[in-house]
């Protein structure tokens, strides 16, 4: 018998967003290509966004895109703001979509952190932070989106294969979530 | 009976009511974002509540940072590795005939050194590089693509402040632009948005070292009529009142002169790469003989004139504030009335004598 335990997942998701708050503090600025690093609050997200959707999704990207801005010299509320409608975008029609399948997780994810990644660039282009578009293209926002793409993978795999935990990262969906449009019942988080 | 699988209408019902829901706190976070973003902007590096709060973030992160910058330390060094493991014989036997030089460089500097000690004892001379500074060291590189910086692992409890100078060993690398309680942020002179003062050590030719986004230093606002010659150092020229007076920068790496133009295009190697900064000196205050004198903005100024006062407005001025003053300065060796305007005094008289 499935039953809906909504405290686990919460929790699943609180060990998710730690994970993703340490790489993006620890790891991400001493791993790079070029000027590009990777961006876990962007993948974070992501996971979110695809798992679950609505506003738990719409949440979990404004708190994520925040916790980047901050961490980062750029001015404080755009990844924020970029975050909050790339995971409505994507929540609305995506949901339990990295919990079925590894390869459409991945190009669903693609497209949403490049059109990020581009769009935070050419702010910053556009704000006065440099003079070259191709630069902006090339040089930052192309190795980020890769750097962003292979962190993702790892977590969208664990969680398309994985069984056994509410997160359901592969758990039979219960009847209510199911019924309801979402195997994930994080309406709660 | 419906179909199994398919939805229905109570199912179609909850999707809408929650999509209206996400839309809703979509559209009030948004909101948020933009008020925040805005202010953000309007603040810039300096005071104001977000700058606060994320001199807090900073300031609860930086053992996380500390540890993520301990583990990765010896990973840093495995392109040296490779790279040294790959080199060609020709490399290796240029590199033996280069120790050996800078062995005998080395002993003949050592013995000039006992000598100018002896001579300063005599003199009561004060070495030029007499820093007051405070020693730091590096834990995080950027943590976006945007920026090229690095964090130490002191603040203003060590009595930093934003706008301080960083020097590695070979010379200047930075200068901070946030500043946390426990730590800082220093964005290096490779950043694109960062401009400093600076003179070929040879000629004095004044100029702009400006970074780039490939990390390459280009040393702009150099009259063709100068002398720069490849090889040459480069040095701060302390005009901004930011950087003490002489602190080596780079190596002019290539001069090109274009036909027409007023000005070299001169690439400039940097003497320290990003991945060799471990300890770093923070300079907390300039003495007066670290400072540009009246003959150095004189200098300046003269160099301008002759140009004809045409440098480009704005070259030598950043978004930043942090950076402005030094952009000042550099307006001033440029001859750039109109970023000098609202800079100090020197900075104000060089900018005047320009125009």
């Amino acid at each position: 018998m499935q039953v809906k335990d909504s405290n686990r997942n919460r929790r699943d998701f609180g060990v998710l967003a730690l994970i993703c708050l340490v790489l993006q503090l620890a790891l991400a600025p001493n791993v790079g290509i070029g000027s590009g690093r990777a961006n876990f609050a962007l993948v974070f997200a992501g996971i979110t966004s695809l798992l679950v959707g609505g506003r738990p999704a719409v949440l979990c990207g404004f708190v994520s895109g925040l916790v980047f801005d901050l961490s980062s010299t750029g001015p404080i509320g755009l990844m924020a703001c970029l975050l909050t409608i790339g995971s409505f975008a994507v929540g609305i029609e995506a949901r339990n979509r990295l919990a079925d399948d590894f390869r459409r997780s991945m190009a669903t994810f693609a497209p949403f952190a490049g059109i990020v990644s581009v769009l935070y660039h050419l702010t910053m282009l556009l704000v006065g932070d440099a003079s070259s578009l191709v630069d902006v293209i090339i040089r930052r926002a192309l190795p980020t989106v890769i750097l962003t793409v292979l962190g993702f993978a790892p977590f969208a795999y664990v969680i398309s294969h994985a069984t056994g935990s509410t997160l359901s990262l592969g758990g039979k969906p219960s009847k209510s979530a199911r019924s309801h449009g979402s195997r994930y019942d994080l309406d709660s988080v | 009976m419906p179909r199994k699988g398919a939805p229905t209408s109570q199912s179609v019902l909850f999707r809408r009511s929650e999509a209206g829901g996400g839309l809703r706190a979509c559209v009030v976070l948004v909101a948020l974002s933009l008020v925040m973003f805005t202010m953000s902007v309007r603040e810039g590096d300096t005071g104001g509540p977000l700058n606060a709060v994320r001199g807090a973030w900073m300031t609860v992160t930086t053992p996380v940072r500390w540890v993520g910058g301990a583990i990765t330390a010896p990973f840093q060094g495995l392109g040296n590795v490779v790279a040294n493991l790959t080199a060609d014989q020709g490399r290796l036997s240029d590199l033996k005939r280069e120790n050996e030089r800078l062995v005998a460089r080395n002993a003949e500097l050592e013995e000039s050194e006992q000598t100018a000690r002896r001579l300063e004892s005599l003199l009561g001379l004060q070495s030029l590089y007499n820093l007051q500074s405070t020693a730091a060291r590096i834990i995080s590189g950027p943590t976006d693509s945007w920026s090229s910086t690095v964090t130490i692992d002191k603040g203003t409890s060590s009595g930093f402040s934003v706008g301080m100078p960083v020097t590695d060993a070979n010379g200047a690398i930075g200068q901070i632009v946030q500043c946390g309680a426990t730590s800082s942020t220093v964005r290096l002179i490779s950043d694109e948005n960062s401009s400093v003062s600076a003179m070929v050590q040879s000629t004095r030719a004044q100029g702009i070292l400006k970074g780039s986004v490939d990390g390459t230093l280009h040393l702009t606002l150099v009259r063709t009529d100068q002398t720069v010659e490849e090889g040459d150092m480069v040095v701060t020229s302390g005009l901004g009142g930011v950087f003490p007076k002489g602190l080596p920068l780079g190596k002019v790496l290539s001069v090109e002169r274009t036909s027409g133009s007023l000005y070299y295009e001169i690439e400039v190697e940097p003497l320290s790469s990003a991945e060799s900064f471990e300890e770093v000196l923070v300079i907390t205050s300039l003495t007066e003989d670290q400072k540009a004198t009246s003959e150095d903005v004189a200098e300046a100024d003269k160099q301008d004139t002759a140009a004809g006062g045409t440098a480009p407005t704005g070259d030598a001025t950043t978004e930043d504030d942090t950076v402005a003053a030094e952009g000042v300065a550099d307006g001033t060796a440029a001859g750039d009335g109109d970023s000098a305007a609202s800079g100090s005094d020197e900075a104000g008289a060089g900018g005047d004598g320009g125009e």
